[in-house]
């Protein structure tokens, strides 16, 4: 029953949508299934972590941890996405909010997965998927965006796949690729196609996730994409890609070749971290800094994941912050489109005058962002620093450090002269209030990220432990 | 002897799509080499799973596939690859060497699983590289797409050599990902035309930093 609340009703959901024309019954349909889907996460809380459905599908801490994380950010996404189709009511919304359910249950099958080809077969479709979405406005620039994005990330995931391939051809003597065999028989695996498996899968999991050098996509796709949409991707997605790459060093670290994949995640983080800086540095679109900030976080996820021991639990813990914080941003983004009109820096400029509400939450945004005490994203990025010094990786504490303040200053440069700055004086003829829809997801969003990284309670705190120890954390 | 012949069939269809200009004769030389791959999985492994697969392929590389690739290109109408990046010949070159490099590295490592053919996995890594190659090297939408479907052809030749071991629900679930992926490409090459005027790559260049 709850595997089919999940998952199969979001796609019956989104054959109703397509079918029924009228907008309103859309939208409704579209609240209650992320409504259903969060209930129904909500309600493993109090529940053996650990449940298995069927030898396919099943969840551990980790699985968990991202189900709970993409259900919350489609609930409120849906909520916000009720009054952001109002504003454009030319074109039918049915193939958007149609993909978007599907999308849900995509994600949902991602997180609970547990093996590895049906792994690939649920992020190939997220992929897929979240493509038409990024193409909702149809302009040349969109289509663009979603042309690199789908050729990018197919030939991330064929990659994917050959390294799939490759991993089932390493557990020959194994004779299944469920991940629960493979990692009961880690050191049965024949070590030479395994660590060919864990580039190839590293480099495919790793475009979809946005990892520097195959990040390219993503500042078009986030750039282009609708806000809310950007949100989604940003914080959904990602994490989902985010378990995969978590699902490759844990077949890794189970076959003792820690000390062979550990050096590529560094590498892949550090990378990702310096592109991100040296392209943040006179941004001048604000979802394409958003995209490069994106490359940053997932950066550092990666850094997380390669320095191992607490570390691991500091990544788990920044995937689920910054997951929100950064669609708290995009739907922020959201705003400020609706209300100027413009995506370009230079054309947003005092927000906090203009609309209130709206530039409280771009300063609390950033502020969370940034890595400001007291949020979780301070504590997962001291954390990170931490291990690495304790580990003797000095080159890499360095790096970090120069790359976090060079951040640092671009974002605060952009943001607090969009928030502070003079309002131009050619205003639009349209200045519109902000309403109850754009912003009751804003206060959710901050509500949650108080609770994800403040003040954490413990059902999730055991949650984050449980999946750091899949990995040997602490 | 038969698997060798099939294979090598597929690799020399995969040099020609890489030599030919026109897009019609690429989709086709594309179909027919599908047609070959379908042929494979008997040839490896006789038995139910490989007729399903056979099937599969058949119905969703030979037939949906082209058709829906003739469909896009009917709609952009665009006979010819204009100026590639690399010119034929040199792509040709480049073709040659990288099949030989996929046969020095096949050499080189050992599988766990017995091979049915020496001949498997150079071919599949050829034809990967020879899709690779072709996805890089060429600008029109369509061409990238014939491109990618190369390289998913040398991936399912791979996959042969998993064949009594992977699920069919995970076979068939891929093939079904690449078809749909195919058609999202389909459609989103159809928006490109309608914006631009022509399918080519060329044009999207609005966004960079």
């Amino acid at each position: 029953m709850e595997l089919f609340l999940l998952t199969g009703f979001p796609v019956l959901m989104a054959a109703a949508v397509f079918f029924l024309r009228q907008d309103g019954i859309r939208k409704i349909i579209l609240f209650f299934t992320g409504f259903v889907h969060l209930f129904v996460t909500i309600s493993f809380w109090h529940r053996p972590r650990d449940v298995q459905f069927n030898p396919f599908l099943g969840f551990d801490a980790l699985g968990q941890l991202v189900l709970n994380l993409v259900s919350v950010l489609f609930f409120v996404i849906a909520i916000y996405l009720i009054g952001y189709l109002k504003e454009k009511r030319k074109r039918s919304n049915g193939i958007f909010l149609g993909c978007l359910l599907c999308l849900l249950s995509s994600m949902t099958l991602v997180t609970m997965s547990r093996h590895m080809g049906l792994l690939w077969i649920a992020i190939a479709s997220t992929t897929l998927l979240s493509a038409p979405l990024i193409n909702y406005f149809r302009k040349p620039q969109s289509i663009e965006a979603t042309w690199k994005y789908l050729l990018i990330s197919s030939l991330g995931i064929a990659l994917g796949l050959l390294g799939t391939l490759f991993l089932a051809i390493s557990a020959t003597p194994v004779k299944t690729i469920f991940l629960a065999d493979i990692l009961d028989h880690a050191p049965l695996l024949s070590p030479s196609w395994l660590k060919l498996s864990a580039i190839f899968l590293l480099v495919g999991y790793g475009t979809k996730m946005g990892l520097a050098p195959m990040h390219t996509w993503k500042p078009d796709a986030y750039g282009e994409a609708p806000p809310p949409v950007g949100a989604l991707m940003s914080g959904a997605i990602t994490a989902c890609a985010f378990l995969a790459v978590f699902r490759v060093a844990q077949i890794c670290f189970h076959a003792g070749l820690q000390e062979f994949i550990s050096p590529l995640f560094i590498l892949l983080g550090i990378l990702s971290m310096a592109i991100a800086a040296v392209f943040i540095m006179g941004q001048k679109d604000l979802n394409r800094m958003l995209g490069y900030s994106s490359v940053e976080h997932m950066g550092i996820l990666a850094l997380g994941i390669g320095l191992g021991g607490g570390a691991v639990w500091a990544s788990l813990f920044h995937a689920v912050n910054n997951a929100f914080a950064k669609a708290l941003i995009f739907l922020v983004s959201g705003n400020l489109y609706q209300g100027f009109r413009s995506k370009k820096i230079e054309n947003i400029q005092g927000v906090i005058h203009r609309f209130p509400a709206t530039g409280i939450f771009l300063v609390l945004g950033f502020i969370v962002i940034i890595g400001f005490p007291p949020f979780g994203i301070f504590y997962s990025e001291l954390l990170i620093l931490r291990e690495a010094i304790v580990t003797q990786h000095y080159w890499v504490v360095f790096l970090y450090f120069l790359f976090l303040s060079v951040l640092f200053f671009g974002y605060s440069r952009i943001v607090l002269g969009m928030a502070l700055g003079r309002p131009p004086d050619n205003v639009p003829v349209e200045i519109k209030k902000e309403t109850f829809f754009m912003i009751a997801p804003l206060v959710i969003l901050l509500v949650v990220l108080f609770f994800s990284g403040v003040f954490v309670p413990g059902p999730f705190y055991d949650l984050l432990d449980g999946a750091a120890a899949l990995l040997g954390g602490r | 002897m038969w698997l060798e012949l099939a294979l090598i069939l597929i690799v020399f269809l995969g040099v020609v799509i890489l030599g030919s200009s026109r897009l019609g004769t690429m989709i086709q030389l594309f179909a027919a080499q599908s047609l070959v791959l379908s042929a494979t999985p008997w040839l490896v492994h006789p038995g139910k799973h490989a007729v399903v697969l056979a099937v599969g392929t058949v119905v969703i590389k030979v037939l949906l596939m082209p058709n829906l690739l003739f469909w896009a290109m009917r709609h952009v109408s665009i006979r010819r690859e204009v100026q590639p990046l690399i010119g034929y010949g040199k792509t040709l070159l480049l073709g040659g060497f990288l099949i030989g490099a996929a046969f020095l590295i096949s050499s080189r490592m050992d599988l766990p699983v017995r091979e049915t053919s020496n001949l498997l996995v150079p071919c599949a890594f050829s034809v990967i590289m020879i899709g690779f190659l072709l996805l890089v090297s060429r600008f029109k939408a369509i061409t990238q797409v014939v491109g990618y479907l190369v390289m998913e052809n040398g991936i399912f030749l791979f996959a042969l050599l998993l064949l009594d071991k992977t699920p069919l629900l995970v076979e068939m679930g891929i093939l079904l990902d690449i078809f749909v992926g195919v058609l999202v490409m389909g459609i989103v090459i159809n928006h490109i035309n309608q914006e631009f005027g022509s399918a080519s790559t060329v044009n999207l260049t609005n966004l960079r930093d």
